[in-house]
């Protein structure tokens, strides 16, 4: 009975965090993807405020897998952020795996050069 | 010892029958987890479009008068960012971006103020205005015998400041 219960709870708590996790990296590369635009593309203040997202939803940005292209954008040219990380999902009794969670968001560069 | 035995027994029965009844609500519980975040990033790509397309002014406009004014392929814009935001997330959608951004609802409102025609809102500076209705495919629905494909609706505005 407890080997079904508990990895019926665990699966529940253990995805629903990685849902969370999910929806957080997704809001905080749409904010990167913004600021991106707003700049030029790739620079110390983008990874800086991604990085500082990431933190505050309790991701490392240490391990995250962070992309900027391309790296300098001008006038009215797209620039796409995305963000890459992995959750480990352990389920007692059953399984104990990690799932990639990948976000990206696409804006324009708004830098007349 | 019999009616330990016996609970133990009756627990574990009630276990069993019930197993399919949990997994059912695990199911459903992932999937409408699943679908928020779809809920998420289509509300996302609304904004980023809307916001895009308004960050372009009319610069003549602008030199001339001084007061903010939408360049002319505001609507074309937000279309074209519309479906590139919802293409990084084509594998939740039940339909290709192309065509849910060729139905999307989009206007521009170039000069201020002005009236939305669909929402009856009021403009005090130029705006865009998106309205879409996105298939998302929800399958653990569609195999509790619900509809295998949910639709998000979304509205989004975005003026210049």
């Amino acid at each position: 009975m407890i080997a079904i219960l508990v990895p019926l709870l665990f699966s529940i708590l253990e995805f629903g965090a990685a849902l969370e996790r999910w929806l957080a990296q997704d809001a905080a590369t749409v904010q990167a993807a913004r600021y991106a635009g707003e700049i030029g593309g790739d620079g110390a203040e983008v990874r800086g405020l991604l990085a500082e997202q990431l933190r505050a939803s309790g991701i490392d940005p240490g391990v995250a897998t962070i992309e900027i292209a391309p790296a300098r954008v001008g006038w009215r040219e797209p620039v796409r952020v995305s963000v890459s990380t992995e959750y480990r999902v352990a389920i007692p009794f059953l399984f104990t795996t990690t799932l990639p969670i990948r976000s990206s968001a696409i804006s324009r560069g708004e830098v007349n050069r | 010892m019999n009616a330990v035995r016996d609970d133990h027994a009756s627990a574990a029965v009630t276990t069993v029958v019930l197993l399919p009844l949990l997994l059912t609500v695990l199911a459903g519980v992932l999937q409408l987890g699943a679908l928020r975040v779809a809920a998420a990033r289509v509300r996302a790509a609304a904004d980023l479009a809307t916001l895009v397309a308004v960050n372009d002014q009319d610069d003549a406009e602008l030199s001339r008068t001084g007061s903010l004014r939408l360049a002319g392929d505001a609507s074309d814009v937000a279309r074209e960012y519309f479906e590139r935001e919802l293409e990084l997330s084509e594998a939740l959608l039940a339909a290709s971006s192309s065509e849910i951004a060729a139905m999307a609802d989009i206007a521009a409102y170039p000069s201020a103020p002005s009236v939305d025609a669909r929402t009856g809102a009021r403009y005090q500076r130029p705006a865009v205005r998106l309205a879409a209705d996105v298939p998302v495919r929800t399958p653990v629905f569609g195999a509790l015998a619900f509809h295998p494909v949910t639709t998000i609706g979304v509205l989004a505005v975005s003026s210049p400041r």
